[in-house]
């Protein structure tokens, strides 16, 4: 058939695959056959965790040697290598155990020396030896951080958690009423500087109350199909008026960040600025605490928002300022002032016009109601349980598109002689820090105060409120 | 109630008969490891059954090799793009290869090609009396035969399998390196750095007895044919299953008892 | 000489050899006939040793091959030479390999001399230049002249044929019997043939035995088989539907 024989054929391809065998072999193996070429080094690490028999030695990445032998000394690694003869290690070369990406093996790394003609010889030592961060490390000492949250959580739990705690918190809430107090009685004490503070306040209330009214007139003109929306634009009182309102808020803001007007000058009797004082020291030194380690794990975040509203039956303006503090993801306090032009509750026996043009001015809108509450979130839930502008309720906060709206029912002012207040909102984010909300406050009232009301917020968070309030530190 | 006995039964007797079948085929291989060192040994014989066994198979498993290779490379490619270690194809085709798909894929394409056509022959041999012919003449079939073929089996395997794990890594690296991108002296080297002599030898000597595995299951089948031509069909048949079951049984005993 | 005592042989539940007992004579042709499937192929290789009897003798020249192992068996087999069915020459050899298998497993004859050897026994079976052909290439009555070769290649005192004329042309019947005849006179062999052809039957055979229900029912020359009363023998030769045969 052909000329080639069959044990020709056979004998070709044996050698055939021999050669390829021993190229394999070759490539491989080390040093070619396993031929034990080379001299020997010896280097003590601390540590030689992962590093095995056979391991590569490598200078800038080329290997000139595999580990020969690792074994203990004085409780340390002894790691013998055996270097190509082709390679001289300097006296002061420095080796380190490192390895390939994350998990890949360990390797011996020697960092060459001077080169100042003296060598390492055979059986010699290398002296220097360095330990290179790797996943170990980073592991363990990541391990270290979450032992710390861990102590910091569970002493958080164990201040907030226990009975202790709650009965701290009422203290709290208390310490809170005292101030108020307190501040009730600076205002007494500081008659003058009161009506000074009220006329401010009448000023600048006074002129949102004409803006929106206006505003108002002018829905209601649009409503009723009068005037057209450039007679709309040419009347400058509207503008005017706006502007006026835009120009007494940040008056106002800026009195308040300069320390300055009704609540820069509130803090200056001597008794309040001591207990503030004090509380804030102490405040600060556990939020020191508190947040050197868990701002870390980017739970604990402080919230202070304002948020007016406009309540369109009243042609009343409501305002809220909060302190939110949420140590944990599902866990926030609330504390809060609330000035409601129409008053506490306690002076209600009047009744109240149907339009903004027969409203009357008996209210005590020189009272300021507070808000301290603790609330839980559930995923998308919030329940809140406290005080709500002065008096006992609870609230539910449903949260929709990443939090950017929040629908919100509250119930509180439980009394036998009325129905109770109830409200409910949706606030929407605009912008970063403005929210716009529009809902229905006290809308089972029996005295005739249901209002719908539209209202905006800003709020800011822990970031923020370094660069707005100077006065309170927050460490970073 | 009657079923129900014959089922069981029939049951039984199927047991029975893999068990005789087994000891049968251990009793071959024991008169084969016999007849192997009674000289004389017949050179050409086996030289012949080498040629069949090994040089006639080079390119079937050439192909295999090359195109599971490829494949592996392929497959590796997109689960370790994932973790951008894209350079661990070449380690991951070359361990592949050498410790397993090499010896097993290799023992089955030989099963196939020749494991069958031993079953085949002396199921052809055994029907039309060649092997009585042997018998007759003074000659021990199982000598004349079957050691021969047995020898060329576990002397071919690990060469073809030597020659498929070549051909498997080339093909990874012609896949990884010039189609798919893989940095080419990454890709060599991560092969040189995992891939142990020992990986390669484990590997050539499961081959070995994948080689043994299928000639004496071939042989055993044929050598035992009944029925005339349906009865080659039906041995040549049930040699590659019996076979090819047997090495991936094996395959796993073997992994466990080496690695 | 060959002589089978009282031979059983039972495949499963199926009895073939019922008591047999049979002496082949030396330097003759004994002729063993019976129907298909009869058990005259399995009293044949008894003979050889290629079956061992369930019980029974079978002694060549005096020994009985049943108790032997293998090595010795191996050396009574090298008084015989067997010419199967179908030739059985192996596919894989061609004519020259195939003659000369024996003469190269158990002698250490040079290749040449082997070479002549062949050569000379293809022509004895009346075969020239066929040396090179392979078995698939020869047809059916080529193939037994050179398995008749083979068989006596390695010059045996016995030969056995199995049914050496089933399948051929009536000329070619006729050429394999003058072939037989002509090679036990020259080689003085002692054949044994197992046959159901009955012309063939009385060109070949010396003596003749008639196998029947696992045993010999009538055994003598052919004479004597012609002029038989056996009411089995006479349906056998005449071919008849009529008779203690049972075919159907």
């Amino acid at each position: 058939m052909s000329s080639i024989s069959t044990e020709a054929k056979v004998g070709l391809f044996v050698l055939a695959a021999l050669i390829i065998l021993a190229y394999m072999s070759f490539r491989v193996g080390e040093y070619g056959f396993g031929l034990k070429k080379g001299y020997l080094v010896n280097v003590v690490f601390d540590d030689a965790t992962g590093l095995e028999k056979d391991a590569s030695v490598q200078i800038a990445g080329v290997e000139v040697g595999r580990v020969e032998d690792i074994s203990l000394k004085d409780g340390k690694a002894l790691v013998t290598l055996r270097i190509l003869p082709s390679v001289e290690l300097e006296k002061d070369v420095e080796a380190k155990i490192k390895s390939y990406g994350i998990l890949g093996d360990k390797y011996v790394d020697i960092v060459p020396g001077t080169k100042d003609g003296t060598y390492i010889t055979a059986g010699g030592d290398i002296t220097r030896t360095g330990q290179q961060a790797d996943i170990d490390k980073l592991l363990s000492e990541l391990g270290i951080i979450a032992g710390d949250v861990m102590k910091i959580t569970s002493s958080l739990k164990n201040v907030l958690g226990s009975a202790e705690g709650e009965a701290n918190l009422k203290a709290i809430v208390e310490n809170t009423r005292s101030i108020t107090e307190n501040l009730n009685r600076v205002v007494t004490q500081n008659d003058e500087k009161l009506n000074l503070m009220i006329t401010n306040l009448g000023e600048a209330s006074a002129e949102m109350r004409n803006a929106f009214a206006a505003l108002n007139n002018i829905v209601e003109r649009i409503d009723s199909g009068e005037g057209t929306i450039g007679q709309l634009v040419e009347n400058r009182d509207v503008f005017d008026n706006l502007n006026q309102t835009l120009a007494s808020i940040r008056d106002i803001t800026d009195k308040i960040n300069k320390g300055e007007g009704t609540i820069g000058k509130l803090v200056n009797d001597e008794d309040t600025v001591d207990n503030l004082n004090a509380s804030l020291k102490s405040l600060e030194k556990s939020m020191d605490g508190i947040e050197r380690y868990v701002s870390k794990s980017e739970q604990f975040k402080t919230f202070l928002s304002y948020r007016g509203e406009y309540l369109f039956d009243g042609g009343d303006g409501k305002g809220y300022f909060d302190l939110t503090i949420r140590p944990k993801e599902d866990k926030f306090y609330v504390l809060g002032l609330v000035a409601d032009p129409r008053g506490s509750r306690t002076v209600t026996d009047t009744t109240v016009g149907a339009t903004p043009t027969t409203r009357t001015e008996t209210w005590e809108r020189d009272e300021l109601l507070f808000t301290a509450q603790i609330g839980k979130r559930f995923k998308d839930i919030a329940l809140r349980g406290g005080i709500f502008e002065s008096t006992g309720g609870v609230g539910i906060d449903y949260f929709a598109f990443d939090d950017r709206l929040q629908v919100t029912f509250e119930a509180f002012d439980f009394d036998s002689d009325r129905n109770a207040h109830l409200k409910t909102y949706a606030e929407y984010r605009l912008l970063k820090h403005i929210y716009l909300s529009a809902g229905w406050d006290d809308f089972i009232s029996n005295e005739g105060r249901e209002s719908p009301f539209i209202g905006f917020s800003i709020k800011f968070e822990d970031e923020d409120l370094k660069y707005l309030l100077g006065s309170v530190p927050i460490p970073k | 109630m009657n079923k129900i006995a014959a089922t069981i039964d029939n049951f039984g007797r199927a047991i029975l008969d893999n068990i005789e079948e087994m000891g049968r085929i251990l009793i071959l291989f024991l008169s084969v490891l016999m007849w192997m060192v009674r000289p004389p040994l017949k050179l050409r014989l086996i030289f012949r059954q080498m040629e069949f066994v090994g040089v006639k198979s080079i390119f079937v498993v050439v192909l295999t090799g090359t195109f599971t290779g490829m494949v592996m490379a392929l497959q590796g490619y997109y689960g370790f793009k994932m973790f951008n270690a894209e350079s661990l194809v070449g380690s991951t085709v070359a361990l592949g290869m050498t410790r397993e798909l090499g010896p097993v894929l290799t023992a089955l394409m030989v099963t196939a090609r020749a494991g069958s056509a031993m079953a085949a022959e002396l199921g052809t041999m055994r029907v039309t009396e060649q092997i009585d012919a042997l018998y007759v003449m003074a000659t021990n079939p199982v000598k004349h035969l079957i050691v021969p073929r047995v020898i060329a089996g576990v002397v071919m395997l690990p060469l073809l399998t030597v020659v498929a794990d070549f051909m498997g890594i080339l093909g990874g690296y012609f896949v990884g390196v010039p189609i798919l991108g893989i940095n080419s002296g990454a890709f060599v080297n991560n092969i040189t750095k995992m891939v142990d002599l020992g990986d390669i030898y484990h590997g050539l000597t499961k081959a070995a007895f994948f080689g043994l595995i299928l000639s004496v299951v071939g042989c055993h089948k044929g050598f035992n044919t009944t029925g005339g031509a349906e009865g080659v069909g039906r041995a040549t048949t049930e040699a590659v299953v019996l076979a090819s079951v047997s090495i991936l049984i094996s395959d796993y005993f073997l992994t466990a008892i080496m690695f | 000489m060959i002589k089978l005592v009282d031979i059983h042989k039972s495949f499963g539940r199926q009895k073939v050899l019922d008591g047999v007992n049979l002496e082949i004579e030396d330097g003759k042709t004994t002729v063993i006939i019976g129907g298909s499937g009869g058990g005259k192929s399995v009293l044949l290789k008894h003979i050889i040793g290629l079956l061992k009897p369930d019980s029974g003798q079978v002694i060549v020249d005096d020994v009985d091959i049943v108790s032997l192992n293998d090595r010795d068996l191996n050396e009574i087999r090298k008084k015989f030479g067997m010419l199967f069915q179908d030739a059985a020459l192996f596919d894989s050899m061609n004519v020259l390999e195939n003659v000369a298998f024996p003469l190269k497993e158990h002698t250490r004859k040079k290749e040449k001399e082997i070479r002549e050897i062949v050569e000379e026994r293809l022509r004895a079976v009346g075969l020239t230049g066929v040396e090179d052909k392979m078995p698939s290439e020869l047809s059916g009555g080529m193939r037994k002249r050179v398995g008749l070769a083979r068989a006596i290649a390695m010059h045996p005192q016995i030969v056995l044929f199995d049914e050496p004329t089933t399948g051929l042309d009536p000329v070619m019947t006729e050429a394999i019997n003058e072939l037989i005849i002509e090679t036990q006179k020259i080689f003085d062999l002692t054949c044994v043939v197992i046959s159901h052809d009955v012309q063939s039957i009385f060109t070949v055979g010396h003596k003749i035995a008639m196998l029947y229900e696992g045993k010999i029912i009538e055994y003598g020359t052919p004479e004597k088989i012609k002029m038989s009363s056996n009411p089995v023998l006479r349906q056998f030769l005449s071919g008849s539907l009529e008779g203690p045969i049972n075919v159907i």
